[in-house]
C-alpha cells in the first residue's frame, strides 16, 4: 500500500502541482526578459520585479529600516482586496468544473451580485450585524440565480453552457451597466452635482477594515478564505461533494449508480454563481462602496485562469489567487519605472497558456503511446493465477 | 513495456494462431507488424529482407493487412465505398462508384465472398461487416492477414463460416494470423499456435495433439483455476424474484428495441440471455436498471412494480454490472475506494450522515480488494491505472457486496483473462447459491451455457426461445440467435 503513506501523498501532491509552479515560474521569467529587453536595461527589470513583489507582500526592507507599519499593511490591503475577489471567482469556475461544466459566466454572475449588494447596501437601514450579511446573501442569491439559468438551458434544453454563459455575460453587462446603473438605479444628483454609479452604500453594509483605515485589508479576504474552506470540505468530505465530482468525472457511471445527476448539476452551478456573486459583493462592499459606472477589472474572466492554474482544487485556487493578488497589487508600483501595470495580468495569461499547452501536449502523447504497460515485476513472480494487464 | 523480445515466424499459406491472456501482448505484437507501433529493439524481415514499417500504409504496401476487433468501417457508406476508401477510382476528381463496385465485385469473386457492393454497411450483420473488413484488406493486396479476436462478436455459425474463409485463403497461399483467447476454436482452425505471456512469446505448439487444457496452462503459466463445480438444479418452488410482462422499449431510429419481452428469474437461479449483439440486450439491461424507460409492459421485483430511478431500484436490492465498464461502471480518474463507494455513497459504511466515512470506506475497500484479489491492493490507487480485469473485479466486488436480491450482469468477463473470468464465474455461482436472482446477459454463448440454469434467446428485441439447462444445444441456440424460424420449443419441466 505504498501510495497510502503520508509521504507518498505529499510527493504526489507536489508532483501534481509541479506543472502549475513551472508555468508560473516560466511566465515570470519571460516577462522579466521582456522588460529587460524592451527597456534595454537589465537593472530596470530587476527593480520593476522588486517593486512588484514588495508592493504586494509589503515593503519589508523599508520596514526593517524604520518605515511605519503601513509600509506593510497598505500593500497587504491591496493584495488581499484583489486576491479575495480572484479567489471567489476562481472558486466559482472550479466548482462548476467539479460537476463538469465550464463556467465562463462568472463575470456576469459577479455583475448581478455586485449590483444586488449595492442596492441592498444602500436601500435598508439596519444594524451592521444584519445589514452586511443581508448584502452578502443578496449578492450570493443573485449570482446563484443568474447561474441557474445556464444550468437549466443545459439540462432542460441541451444548450452548451459555454455558449449560454458567454451570452449571459453580455446580457448582464447590458442590463446592469448599460441600463440599471445609468438609468433607474443611478444615484440622484446632489444639487447641480451629478454622480455616476448607484447610491453609496451605508456604513453598516461596508466590510470592516481589519488593520485600520490606512490599509484596505477588510473582512472580504476572510470571507473568501472561508468560502474556499467550505468548498474544500464540501467537495472532499461530504457525500454530496463526492456525488458532484462523480457527475463531473463520469456522468454515465454516476447515473448508473443512482446519483441524481441533474440535481447535483443544478446545485453546483448555483453554488458557482453564488461565489461569483460574492466576489461582486466584495468589490462593492469592500472597496467601491457603490456600483461604479463601470466595474472595471474583469475579475470574472480572471477566475478561469486562477482556477486552471490552481488545478481546479480549492487549495490550489487559493494559492494561485493569493499569488496573483500579490502580483497585481505590486504591479501598480511598476508604473513608476514606466512598466505598464497590466504586466501581472500578462504573467497570469502566459501561465494559463502554458497550462493549456501542457494539456494539449499530454493529449498528443496519449494518442502516440497506446501500448499498455506490463504489470510491475513483483506480480510476475507470484504464482497465483495471472491477473490481467 | 508491452513486448519483450517477442519472436514470430510466418510461412506462406499458413494458418497461425497467436494466443495469450488479455494484456499478454498479442495485439501489441500485431500492431508492431502492422506498423502502428515502432519496436524499441528487434527487427522485422519480410522474405528475408529487413524492413521498417512506420505506418499501416507501409505495412499494407508490404502486403500486411489487419482486421481489428472493432471494425474500422464507415456505417453509412456502401460496401464498395468502404473497401476502396483511401485509393478510390476517380472520375473527374470524384469517386467513380460504378468502377468501385466492379472492382470490389471482382475481388469478392476471386476470393469467394458473397457481398453486395451496393449495400450500406450499417444494414449488414456483424458477420458480413467482418467480411467487408477482410475484403478491404485483400483488395489492397494483403498477403498476410491478421485477424484480431475475429470471433468475439460472431455466432457459432458465423464463426464456422469465417474459419472456412480462413482455410480457403490459406490454401490460396495467403498467410492468416488469428489472435484469440478462445482455445477450442484456435485448436480447430490453426495449424500452429504461438503462446504469448507477459509480452514474450513463450511457446509454440502444433494444434494436432494439443489439448485445450495444455494450451491454457501454457497461457497462464501454471495450473488452471478450478472449473465450475456441479450444482443442484433450481427448485421449481423457488419464488420468482424478477418478472417482466410484455415489456417494450424504444431504441435508436424510432424502432422498438424490445417488443413484448416476458421473462422471470427465480430465487437462486441464473437466467442467461443469449443473442447476437444488437438484438435488444443493452436495452433490456437499461430498462431493468432504470436507465431507460419502458414504453410498455410491467416489471416486478418480488411482486411489487419495479419503477423509479436507478437509485430507487438499487435501494430495493437490484444491482448492476454494466456492459460498458469504462463509461457506466467506473470513474477512471477517481480512486479505487471512491469507485467502491459508487452506488452506496450515501449509506454505511461509506457515509455517516452527510459526511463521507473515510475510515469505513477504507476498511471495506481494503477487505474487498483482498477478498477479490485485486492488484494492486491499494484503496488509493487511481481506478484508471488498474488493468481491465482488476477494474472488473472492483466492479463485481462492489455490486455483489450488498448481497443484492437481483443482479443484472452484462458481459461480465469481456476482455478478462482466464484467472479473472474464473473468479467472476465462481462469484456468480456463489450468488446463486446464496439465493440471488441473476440475469446474465452475454454475447459469449459459452459463458451463458456454462453458467445459466435457463436461457432465453433474444432476436430482434423479442424472446425467440427459452431452454432449460437440460436442453442446452449450441447449434439450436445458434439458429434461434439468427432468427431462424423454429417450432416453439417444448419446455420440459424445469430442472
Amino acid at each position: 500500500m505504498a501510495s497510502s503513506s503520508p509521504w507518498k501523498r505529499l510527493t504526489g501532491l507536489g508532483a501534481s502541482a509541479t506543472p502549475s509552479v513551472l508555468a508560473v515560474g516560466a511566465s515570470l521569467l519571460i516577462c522579466f526578459l521582456a522588460i529587460a529587453l524592451t527597456k534595454n536595461d537589465f537593472t530596470v527589470a530587476v527593480e520593476a520585479y522588486a517593486k512588484m513583489f514588495w508592493g504586494g507582500i509589503g515593503d519589508w526592507p523599508g520596514w526593517a529600516e524604520g518605515a511605519p507599519f503601513t509600509a506593510l499593511s497598505r500593500p497587504w490591503g491591496e493584495a488581499a482586496t484583489k486576491g479575495g475577489i480572484l479567489l471567489l471567482t476562481g472558486l466559482s469556475v472550479s466548482v462548476a468544473f467539479a460537476v463538469g461544466l465550464f463556467n465562463i459566466g462568472a463575470q456576469g454572475q459577479m455583475l448581478v451580485g455586485a449590483l444586488s449588494a449595492a442596492v441592498v447596501g444602500a436601500a435598508f437601514q439596519l444594524p451592521a450585524l444584519l445589514h452586511l450579511p443581508l448584502c452578502l446573501l443578496a449578492a450570493g442569491v443573485a449570482g446563484g440565480l443568474y447561474a441557474w439559468l445556464p444550468a437549466y438551458l443545459k439540462l432542460g434544453r441541451g444548450v452548451h453552457e459555454v455558449i449560454s454563459t458567454i451570452m449571459l455575460n453580455w446580457v448582464a453587462v447590458s442590463l446592469v451597466e448599460n441600463w440599471l446603473v445609468v438609468g433607474p438605479l443611478r444615484a440622484e444628483a446632489e444639487g447641480s452635482h451629478s454622480r455616476s454609479g448607484t447610491e453609496e452604500i451605508l456604513a453598516t453594509a461596508q466590510l470592516p477594515r481589519l488593520l485600520g483605515e490606512a490599509s484596505r485589508l477588510h473582512l472580504g479576504l476572510v470571507i473568501a478564505l472561508l468560502a474556499a474552506l467550505g468548498v474544500w470540505l464540501w467537495l472532499t468530505r461530504t457525500r454530496f461533494g463526492f456525488e458532484t465530482r462523480a457527475v463531473g468525472l463520469g456522468p454515465e457511471a454516476a447515473r448508473a449508480s443512482g446519483i441524481p445527476v441533474q440535481r447535483r448539476t443544478y446545485q453546483a452551478m448555483v453554488l458557482a454563481g453564488s461565489l461569483a456573486g460574492l466576489a461582486g459583493a466584495l468589490l462593492v462592499l469592500g472597496t467601491e462602496y457603490k456600483f461604479p459606472a463601470t466595474l472595471g477589472a474583469p475579475y470574472g474572466f480572471d477566475g478561469i485562469a486562477i482556477s486552471l492554474i490552481g488545478l481546479n482544487h480549492p487549495l490550489g485556487v487559493t494559492l494561485s489567487a493569493l499569488l496573483f493578488g500579490v502580483l497585481r497589487a505590486g504591479g501598480t508600483h511598476m508604473q513608476l519605472l514606466g512598466v505598464h501595470k497590466s504586466f501581472p495580468e500578462l504573467i497570469q495569461g502566459l501561465a494559463l497558456l502554458f497550462i493549456a499547452g501542457r494539456v494539449a501536449w499530454e493529449a498528443y502523447r496519449v494518442r502516440r503511446r497506446k501500448i499498455t504497460p506490463l504489470p510491475p515485476p513483483g506480480e510476475a513472480a507470484s504464482d497465483a493465477p495471472a491477473v490481467g494487464v | 513495456m508491452a513486448l519483450e523480445r517477442a519472436s514470430l515466424e510466418l510461412g506462406e499459406g499458413e494458418l497461425v494462431a497467436v494466443v495469450g491472456e488479455n494484456g499478454a501482448g498479442k495485439t501489441s505484437l500485431m500492431n508492431v507488424l502492422y506498423g502502428l507501433y515502432q519496436p524499441d529493439q528487434g527487427e522485422i524481415r519480410i522474405g528475408g529482407e529487413r524492413v521498417r514499417l512506420k505506418s499501416p500504409k507501409e505495412a499494407l504496401a508490404r502486403g500486411i493487412g489487419m482486421v481489428h476487433q472493432h471494425f474500422m468501417l464507415v456505417p453509412n457508406l456502401t460496401v464498395a465505398e468502404n473497401v476502396v476508401l483511401g485509393h478510390e477510382p476517380r472520375r473527374f476528381g470524384l469517386l467513380d462508384f460504378q468502377r468501385a463496385c466492379a472492382q470490389v465485385e471482382e475481388t469478392c469473386r476471386r476470393f469467394g465472398f458473397r457481398l453486395d457492393p451496393r449495400a450500406l454497411v450499417q444494414d449488414l450483420s456483424v458477420g458480413s461487416q467482418q467480411k467487408v473488413e477482410i475484403v478491404k484488406a485483400l483488395h489492397r493486396g494483403a498477403r498476410i492477414l491478421i485477424l484480431d479476436e475475429p470471433t468475439a462478436v460472431l455466432t457459432p455459425q458465423e464463426s464456422d463460416e469465417l474459419f472456412g474463409v480462413a482455410r480457403e485463403l490459406a490454401r490460396a497461399g495467403h498467410t492468416v494470423v488469428f489472435i484469440s483467447h478462445k482455445l477450442r476454436e484456435v485448436l480447430s482452425v490453426a495449424e500452429r499456435i504461438i503462446v504469448m505471456r507477459r509480452g514474450r512469446t513463450v511457446a509454440e505448439v502444433k494444434a494436432a495433439g494439443t489439448s485445450p487444457e495444455q494450451l491454457a496452462e501454457l497461457m497462464v503459466g501454471g495450473k488452471l483455476p478450478e472449473a465450475i463445480a456441479a450444482r443442484e438444479p433450481v427448485s421449481p418452488q423457488a419464488p420468482a424474484v424478477l418478472e417482466l410482462r410484455e415489456v417494450s422499449a424504444g431504441g435508436a431510429h424510432g424502432k422498438n428495441a424490445l417488443s413484448g419481452v416476458s421473462l422471470t428469474v427465480r430465487q437462486g437461479e441464473i437466467v442467461g440471455i443469449a443473442g447476437v449483439d444488437g438484438n435488444g440486450q443493452s436495452e433490456l439491461a437499461e430498462v431493468l436498471t432504470g436507465l431507460r424507460a419502458a414504453s410498455g409492459g410491467q416489471l416486478f421485483l418480488e411482486g411489487q412494480p419495479l419503477i423509479g430511478t436507478p437509485g430507487d431500484r438499487r435501494g430495493r436490492g437490484l444491482t448492476h454490472i454494466p456492459e460498458d465498464r469504462l463509461r457506466r461502471a467506473i470513474i477512471s480518474p477517481m480512486t479505487v475506494e471512491e469507485n467502491m463507494a459508487l452506488g452506496r455513497q450515501h449509506a454505511a459504511p461509506f457515509a455517516h450522515g452527510p459526511w463521507i466515512d473515510q475510515e469505513g470506506r477504507r476498511e471495506r475497500t481494503a477487505r474487498l480488494l483482498k477478498d477479490y484479489d485485486v492488484r494492486p491492493q491499494d484503496p488509493l490507487a487511481r481506478m484508471g491505472g488498474l488493468s481491465g480485469g482488476n477494474q472488473q473485479k472492483v466492479v463485481v466486488a462492489r455490486e455483489l457486496d450488498p448481497a443484492p436480491k437481483v443482479i443484472v450482469v452484462v458481459q461480465p468477463t469481456r476482455g478478462l483473462d482466464i484467472g479473472a473470468v474464473a473468479q467472476v464465474h465462481r462469484r456468480l455461482i456463489a450468488e446463486r447459491a446464496r439465493g440471488a436472482a441473476v440475469l446474465l446477459i452475454s454475447l459469449d454463448l459459452d459463458e451463458v451455457l456454462a453458467l445459466a440454469d435457463r436461457v432465453y434467446v433474444l432476436f430482434g428485441g423479442r424472446i425467440a426461445g427459452e431452454l432449460v439447462r437440460a436442453q442446452f444445444d449450441e447449434r439450436r441456440i445458434g439458429r434461434m440467435m439468427l432468427g431462424a424460424p423454429e417450432a416453439p420449443p417444448e419446455i420440459a419441466a424445469h430442472g
